[in-house]
């Protein structure tokens, strides 16, 4: 116990240079950071829901958090609960399984209750159109701001429509 | 004045009688208006007593009766005359519409002359002046107890609790009538005042001896560890007020016997005997509440809590013989306080517990936790009392239990001033049990309101459950009233206290500088604290909160929406927590205490066991009591008592050589003897 603290107070907080991999990455970060703090008052918290993706674009996802584009330092951070996020990201085709929770989950989210539906499966459902077992797009159940395209569309990409969201309020 | 306590005595007899003679809704109104009319004028009595702050004899008109029956009120007395009247009228009045459920099931009559005649023992035990006569009170207060818990008498669990109740009861009425015989030199009859002169001139061994009789025998009926397995089988099955007045009232009664001999009769005690009482009523608070936090049944789970608290006023008054040993007389005036207050503090919220359990059973049919869920909204104003009563049993501020618990800490702290180091660690040993047993009080109390009435309902009849009719209410509220007024007033209540323990004390000890006005403060400055201003701290603290959730809130609506449940497709209350979930962590912690039994059990398909059919799970406490102390003691007296069989023969012959033996050797001794 005592090592692990000395440790933490003698290396204190170590993260690596921001490096964006493209220029419009790091204008972008800024301007959602900029627009939360004015909206909020606050870091953007938004809750991830999967309504039914092949999960491509959930890696997409996960990536903003990375290294590479290191959404939290900019203020943006996932949380665990719709309770506690103003934002939603909602990915794939909506499944029968999936519509009620999704329903639920919009219910349960506190205003601004932003809902960015990202991949072509959001706006299309994509090569699963036609399926038994799938409701429809995610805008037959709940109201959507902002579509991200792309199969998967690239952090870039979802982030710029988080803005796009942002700027809509 | 002086025949108020008469007055009082002639009503509880005419209540009894109304109870036989008026039927139905007359009865119940009789019963009910002759109790709470009757208790409140024995509390008149007592206030006036306590104001006064002079022995007065009561009721002169019985002695004319026979000289043999002298009642009189002492503050000491006076107290817990005040304290049956606190919690009797609001039990009498909740009675009224209670007892209307027993209409046709159960007699009407009984009940009615119970409640009399166990509020009629009671001021006789608290007011007598001889051995006797408060013997007579006891026994009467026993049986009528016995008839109470009795009321539902076609149910098996009553006839069992009942049983254990009379039989412990019994042991421990024989230990009092030999501590008795040993204090007074062999006459039952003496005064107390005789009483008093005469242990003077006895042996340290004769009045060691008579202590130690008088915890076993006044905690037999207080329900001390480990004399205490009847209390949660018979309070439980009583009908609801009457479960308040013998968790609120009767144990106190004992600690008002236990109070009058070991710090007044038998005269300043050693300081072991103020150590055994500490180490008692320490176990007994920890395992009464131990115990407490892993019950289903509300009301047992309240029985439970009775031992516990039972222990605290143990502790007090054990700190007041050891205080008074070391001649630190302020501090053991101090703790006779502390513990006569946390006897009001407890029969008040106790009681409204009770009555709050009783009303849930009166809606729900049922006394088992796991059934309940939700009744907040549909039961408010029960629900909202039993908060308020949960509160002051969880000793939080500003309520009752809080005020009687903070005084009890500071007499325990004041013991690093005794000299002894032994003193001064049992002193700081007996703090530290105080306050596990109030952390487990806390949790335990979270869990029986949370669970009880929070969350969705858990069975159709909480589903249905219906609010308490008026007079219940009205029951409820008088005793919410009074855990308030204990919280918010002690300043005015301790001064009259401390009569009565100058009153016991009785050896020119001056009355403490309890200060009066907002503050409370300890006699010996060891601290303060003002009810008023932690009251308006706390009202302030919650309205700021208020304020600022709103300020902060910000730009957006409130709205209302259904719980949280991760989206789930049916969310219902199978998905709660149940009560014996809740207490599972303690379980675990405690589990060497516990020893819980478990047992899991899985159906599975023949051909594979991913198919499972059915999990059943049962779990069970030890109760270690039972297991190694009455098991033991019971197989024993039944090997006895088989023995003892043989002689009963059925042949006269054998007989009337018992019989002949028998005088001859009565002749021997008697020859002897001389
Ligand atoms: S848009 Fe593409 S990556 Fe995203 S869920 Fe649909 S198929 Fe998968």
């Amino acid at each position: 116990m005592a090592s692990l603290f000395s440790k933490i107070f003698r290396t204190g907080l170590v993260t690596e240079p921001f490096s964006p991999v493209d220029a419009d990455v790091e204008r972008v970060l800024e301007a959602i950071s900029a627009r939360t703090r004015n909206l909020l008052g606050r870091a953007l918290a938004i809750r991830e829901v999967d309504a039914g993706s092949c999960n491509g674009c959930e890696i997409e996802i996960s990536g903003i958090t990375g290294p590479t584009y290191d959404a939290s330092q900019f203020g943006i951070h996932f949380v665990a609960s719709p309770r506690h996020a103003d934002m939603l990201l909602v990915t794939g085709p909506v499944t029968r399984n999936m519509e009620l929770p999704l329903r639920k989950t919009y219910e349960a989210t506190p205003d601004p209750k932003l809902v960015v539906a990202v991949g072509d499966c959001a706006r299309t459902c994509g090569v699963f159109a036609g399926s038994y077992a799938i409701v429809g797009s995610v805008d037959t159940v709940i109201p959507v701001d902002v579509f991200v395209d792309g199969c998967p569309p690239t952090p870039t990409a979802i982030l710029t429509g988080i803005l796009a969201a942002l700027d809509r309020r | 004045m002086q025949d108020l306590l008469f007055a009082t005595l002639a009503i509880y007899v005419l209540g009894m009688i109304s109870a036989i003679v008026l039927r139905r809704a007359a009865g119940r109104a009789a019963v009910a208006v002759f109790a709470a009319l009757g208790s409140s004028m024995g509390a008149a009595a007592g206030v006036s007593v306590l104001v006064s702050g002079r022995e007065v004899p009561l009721a002169p008109a019985l002695s004319a009766l026979h000289p043999q029956v002298q009642l009189q009120a002492d503050p000491l007395g006076a107290v817990f005359l005040v304290l049956i009247g606190l919690v009797a009228v609001p039990a009498a009045l909740y009675g009224f519409g209670y007892s209307k459920s027993y209409e046709g099931r159960y007699s009407l009559a009984a009940l009615g002359v119970v409640l009399n005649a166990l509020l009629l023992f009671l001021t006789l035990t608290v007011t007598a002046t001889s051995p006797i006569l408060f013997l007579f009170a006891w026994e009467g207060m026993t049986l009528a107890g016995f008839a109470a818990v009795l009321t539902e008498h076609d149910r098996q669990p009553t006839i069992r609790a009942a049983t254990w109740y009379v039989a412990i009861s019994h042991v421990g009425f024989l230990a009092l009538v030999v501590m008795f015989l040993v204090l007074s030199g062999g006459d039952l009859s003496a005064s107390f005042a005789d009483i008093r002169t005469n242990a003077e001139s006895l042996s340290p061994v004769a009045l060691g001896a008579a202590f130690l009789l008088a915890l076993a025998g006044f905690g037999a009926k207080a329900g001390i560890v480990p004399l205490h397995v009847w209390l949660p089988m018979a309070h439980p099955v009583a009908p609801s007020h009457i479960s308040a007045l013998l968790s609120g009232v009767v144990v106190k009664v004992a600690i008002y016997g236990f109070m009058r001999i070991s710090l007044d009769l038998a005269g300043a005690g050693p300081a072991w005997w103020g150590g055994v009482a500490l180490g008692i009523g320490a176990v007994s608070a920890i395992g009464g509440v131990l115990y407490a936090l892993m019950q289903q049944d509300l009301k047992r789970l309240l029985a439970f809590s009775t031992v516990e608290n039972v222990g605290i006023m143990l502790i007090a008054a054990g700190a007041a013989i050891v205080f008074r040993s070391y001649g630190l007389d302020e501090l053991a005036i101090l703790s006779i306080v502390a513990c006569l207050y946390h006897a009001l503090a407890h029969g008040v919220f106790k009681a409204l517990l009770f009555l709050g359990a009783g009303s849930v059973l009166h809606a729900t049919g049922s006394r088992d936790m796991e059934m309940f869920g939700g009744l907040s909204k549909r039961m408010p104003w029960t629900s909202a009392f039993f908060l308020l009563g949960a509160v002051a049993a969880a000793a939080l501020p500003p309520l009752s239990g809080f005020a009687s618990e903070w005084m009890v800490f500071q007499a325990l702290l004041g013991g690093a001033r005794i000299a002894d180091p032994e003193g001064g660690a049992v002193m700081s040993v007996a703090a530290g049990a105080l306050a596990l047993a109030g952390g487990l009080a806390a949790a335990c109390f979270v869990r029986a309101f949370g669970i009880t009435f929070l969350g969705l309902p858990r069975s159709e009849e909480s589903e249905v459950a219906h609010e308490s009719p008026r007079s219940m209410r009205a029951g409820m509220g008088l005793l919410a009233l009074g855990c308030i007024a204990l919280g918010l007033l002690p300043s005015v209540i301790v001064p009259l206290l401390a009569r009565a323990a100058t009153g016991v004390e009785g050896r020119g000890a001056a009355v403490p500088s309890m200060q009066l006005g907002l503050a409370l403060a300890t006699p010996s400055g060891l601290s303060s604290f003002s009810p008023f201003a932690l009251a308006t701290m706390l009202l302030v603290a919650a309205a700021a909160i208020g304020l600022s959730i709103r300020m902060l809130q910000g730009p957006f609506r409130t709205r209302l929406s259904v719980t949280w449940g991760c989206g789930r497709f049916g969310q219902t209350s199978r998905m709660q927590y149940t009560a014996t979930a809740f207490a599972e962590p303690l379980r675990r912690v405690f589990a060497s205490v516990y020893r819980p039994l478990e047992d899991v059990s899985v159906d599975y398909h023949p051909d594979s066991k991913y198919f499972v059919y059915r999990i059943t799970y049962a779990s069970d406490l030890r109760q270690s009591f039972a297991a190694y102390f009455y098991h033991p003691l019971l197989l024993a007296v039944r090997i006895v008592a088989m023995r003892v069989r043989r002689l009963q023969s059925g042949s006269v012959h054998a007989y009337l050589l018992y019989v002949s033996l028998t005088v001859l050797l009565v002749l021997l001794v008697a020859r002897v003897w001389h």
